[in-house]
């Protein structure tokens, strides 16, 4: 098991944004978390990846406890993630972004220089690597941070909304991103609300409200799950993409 | 880029230069004193430019700079240099003791510490006799030995300061272009996201800190080897803080050149207008400063330097692949 | 002198430290901005204290609701115009703007009143008060009354009052607010209103009881960093608990060790805080 999550609780004051969330992920896995708005995922994405401390419960990854570890152990333990909302270092070049991320594996610039430039060119950033960050469009980001989490050499991406404020066009490329980095052996574990990117993407899907898991499964099987559906107010969940 | 290179051999030359063309006593002062202004700034420049950790109390690590040295003349009759290392050990012990809570907080806690340690250094110590009260400490009145660096004329003094500036100078080119200047940058830029990444956001504040506060040690020390003299107002007070941060924020902070651009355009100023409006720190000096940093702040924090970069990019030139030294 | 006495006089001055440091946490708690010219504010207050009283002889009642009307106004323009823009920008731009203003305020009145201290004559509201075998001046008992009555009332306003918790629900999640048809703008320049009108009546209040100075203002607003940091980030009653403990530390500092120690006392308190319980008195961690 690469991550294993157990009763993962979390507390904001009175209010209980999640409740006992279990999850265990294998090496190679494709795992998918879906819910409508508020239901814990995002609280309990930041939990996995150390940016919040549980209340209660653990999480452990290959093997050790990171329950409470910082998120800079996280990423040099091998987990990385990107933000709902795009993070990336404004005024840094496309390269240089990345490169912040190889220097974890690479201290010396060259080397770093060397992987990042790798990395740029495997995502298809390679003719804008000198372009400042704060000129990419939504897409352009979200890509940039996918290629800076992939230099710090990954074995698990959590990928937070992804694919967020991409128009179709740009989600085909992504989903196909997405796929080729798990099919370089990454184990990935992404939140989405995009009902059709998850069911095509994952090969198991976990589904929460109200900050606890409701059904978790393969996405055909999940789908018809009367939890499923109610969660979601009666719509079905093969609704096409909003324009 | 060929062209940088050769603005920044101009610069270099300019600086060389400068005392044998502009001679005379005042010229050569303001320009001691603007070299002066530039290592402080640039010191400060490495902790709030690049790293984005801003103090408002920079003036502690600048006085005690200032007073060691003296107090190890006053008290042992050492030449004042060999108490330099003294005041830089002592920097670091207190930049320690500041950074180290407040780095692991998020928000303002670091700069509200800052202000708060270095008001508390300044009423100790001008309340302290040990270290001369009120009065301040003095130095030789005249060189007994050449380590003294005690000179009659400001050229001496400009040409160590342009030494020691170009080490910092050299220093900060240095860390921009390593691991440490990448993780400054992305923890100004961003912590959450450097955290992320495996940045390790507490330690890399802290050592920008140290580096910063040994280097703004240094310039605190240079002040009292050439103006012979320090007290509380002049080396501890929240305005040497001030000039500290309006020169390189004006110049650009986060930039190599930026502190060197706002000492040359600041110093001549201030002296300018605390001629005209009369008396050391006047009311209207510092009502200027403040505006300046004001629409610093709101217009362009970059200061000149991202000016100068925008107005650069709008020139026609002739198309070709923009090569980043930084990243070569 | 008696202990007590000390530990009252504490407490009053400390009252109205809790005022001014009140409006500093309120913002702080809804913006996440420190305003480094939250002392310059309570100078403001002392000054227009001053004009009224000393230039133009008006009657002493005055000063308090004229500070309270112009650092109001000062507080919405100095949102709108410097702090809005740089809100969302470099930490770098945020702490520059409001520490450039309070450059600018300082040496403005440095420049228009000089660099000399003057004081309220004792005509005004004079006079001591024996309470118990304590001496107090009717000043400070005022201030210190008046003081602790407004730093409530500021907590009622936002957890009773329509309005308040209107602030509060921006403080919390902005974009809820929003949802919910508030206007966060509104709201945010409303708080830097508050906050300053509750610097300028503390000013005015110490104005009867404290030399007055243009540069008063770095000392003071040191005391409200404290004073919030030991409070805890946004709590106001926290400011008010805090702000009467700051007073009778740096009374009894004073007291025990001499004048000088009255601040070096409690900013020495500040770092201890800082490494030891950094969300103050009343926070969690």
């Amino acid at each position: 098991m690469l991550l294993e999550a157990r009763r993962v609780t979390r507390d904001f004051g009175a209010f209980r944004a999640l409740a006992e969330a279990d999850l265990t992920v294998a090496e190679g896995e494709m795992i998918g978390l879906i819910g409508p708005n508020g239901a814990g995922k995002s609280t309990f994405f930041n939990c996995l990846a150390g940016d919040l401390a549980p209340t209660s419960g653990s999480v452990h990854f290959a093997g050790r406890d990171v329950t409470r570890a910082a998120p800079e152990a996280h990423a040099r333990l091998g987990m990385g993630r990107t933000f709902q909302v795009p993070a990336t270092f404004e005024d840094m070049s496309v390269l240089e972004n990345v490169m912040v991320g190889a220097f974890l594996r690479h201290p010396g610039r060259r080397a770093a220089r060397e992987a990042a430039e790798a990395v740029v060119e495997r995502v298809g950033m390679a003719d804008i690597r000198h372009a400042r960050a704060r000129g990419l469009g939504t897409p352009g980001r979200k890509r940039l941070e996918i290629a800076r989490v992939l230099a710090t050499e990954p074995k698990l991406l959590l990928l937070d909304e992804a694919l967020a404020g991409l128009n179709p066009a740009e989600i085909v490329r992504a989903i196909e991103l997405v796929r080729q980095i798990h099919a370089g052996g990454i184990t990935i574990v992404i939140v989405e609300h995009i009902m059709e990117v998850i069911l095509s993407l994952a090969q198991r899907v976990i589904v929460f409200n109200q900050g606890r898991i409701i059904a978790s499964g393969k996405p055909a099987d999940v789908v018809e799950e009367p939890a499923v559906v109610e969660a979601y107010l009666g719509h079905s969940l093969k609704r096409r993409p909003p324009r | 880029m060929k062209g940088r290179g050769l603005l920044y051999l101009g610069a270099a030359i300019v600086l060389v230069v400068y005392p044998l063309v502009f001679s005379g006593a005042f010229a050569e002062r303001i320009g001691a004193l603007v070299l002066l202004a530039a290592i402080g700034a640039s010191a400060w420049n490495i902790l709030g430019g690049y790293a984005g950790q801003i103090s408002v109390g920079h003036a502690m690590f600048y006085g005690i700079g200032a007073y060691v040295p003296l107090l190890a003349y006053r008290l042992w009759e050492l030449p004042p240099l060999a108490g330099v290392p003294a005041a830089i050990v002592l920097s670091l012990v207190l930049a320690t003791l500041i950074g180290f809570p407040t780095f692991r907080l998020v928000g303002h806690y670091f700069s509200m510490a800052t202000i708060a340690v270095a008001e508390l250094i300044r009423i100790v110590v001008s309340n302290w006799d040990f270290v001369g009260g009120a009065i301040g400490l003095m130095g030789p009145a005249t060189s007994r030995t050449v380590f003294d660096l005690s000179f009659k004329s400001s050229v001496p003094y400009y040409y160590l300061f342009l030494g020691v500036l170009a080490v910092v100078l050299g220093v900060t080119w240095q860390l921009e272009r390593s691991r440490m200047g990448y993780y400054l940058r992305a923890i100004k830029a961003g912590e959450r996201a450097a955290r992320s990444l495996g940045v390790p956001v507490r330690r890399y504040k802290l050592f920008a800190l140290l580096l910063s506060a040994a280097f703004t040690a240094v310039a605190g020390s240079l002040y009292a080897l050439m103006i012979g003299f320090a007290d509380p107002d002049s080396v501890f007070s929240l305005l040497v803080s001030v000039d500290m941060i309006i020169v390189a924020a004006l110049g650009g902070a986060g930039t190599l050149a930026g502190p060197l651009v706002g000492a040359a355009i600041l110093v001549p100023l201030r002296e300018y207008t605390n001629s005209i409006f009369g008396g050391g720190n006047s009311g209207l000096t510092y009502i200027l400063f403040g505006g300046i940093i004001m629409l610093i702040a709101r217009f362009e924090p970059g200061g000149l330097m991202e000016i100068g970069r925008r107005l650069a990019a709008l020139l026609p030139r002739a198309p070709r692949r923009e090569v980043r030294r930084r990243a070569a | 002198m008696t202990l007590l006495q000390v530990v009252v006089s504490g407490l009053l001055i400390g009252a109205v430290y809790a005022l001014f440091s009140s409006g500093l946490t309120l913002i702080w708690g809804m913006m996440n901005v420190i305003n480094f010219g939250h002392g310059d504010f309570v100078m403001i207050g002392m000054y227009t204290a001053f004009v009224i009283v000393v230039w133009l002889h008006g009657g002493a009642g005055w000063t308090g609701p004229a500070a309270a009307l112009l650092l109001f106004a000062i507080g919405v323009i100095v949102y709108y115009a410097l702090i809005r823009p740089v809100m969302r920008g470099p930490m770098l731009a945020q702490v520059l703007s409001t520490f450039g203003l309070a450059l600018f305020i300082r040496y403005a009145a440095f420049w228009a009143f000089s660099a000399n201290f003057v004081t309220l004559p004792e005509g005004a509201l004079g006079g001591t008060v024996n309470l118990g075998g304590i001496y107090l001046a009717v000043p400070q008992l005022i201030a210190g009354g008046v003081a602790v009555a407004l730093t409530v009332g500021m907590y009622l306003l936002l957890t009773r009052t329509a309005i308040g918790s209107q602030l509060l629900a921006v403080s919390e999640d902005r974009n809820a607010a929003m949802l919910m048809g508030i206007r966060p703008d509104r709201m945010q320049a409303l708080a830097w209103g508050l906050a300053s009108a509750a610097a300028g009546i503390a000013g005015a209040l110490m104005a009867a009881i404290y030399p007055i100075s243009p540069t008063i203002g770095e000392t003071l607003v040191l005391t409200a960093f404290v004073v919030v940091t030991f409070g805890g980030f946004g709590s106001v009653p926290g400011a008010l608990l805090a702000g009467l403990m700051i007073g009778v530390v740096q009374a009894l500092s004073a007291f025990w060790f001499g004048p000088i120690y009255r601040d070096v006392a409690v900013y020495a308190l500040f770092v201890l805080m800082l490494w030891v319980r950094p969300q103050g008195l009343l926070g969690t961690a």
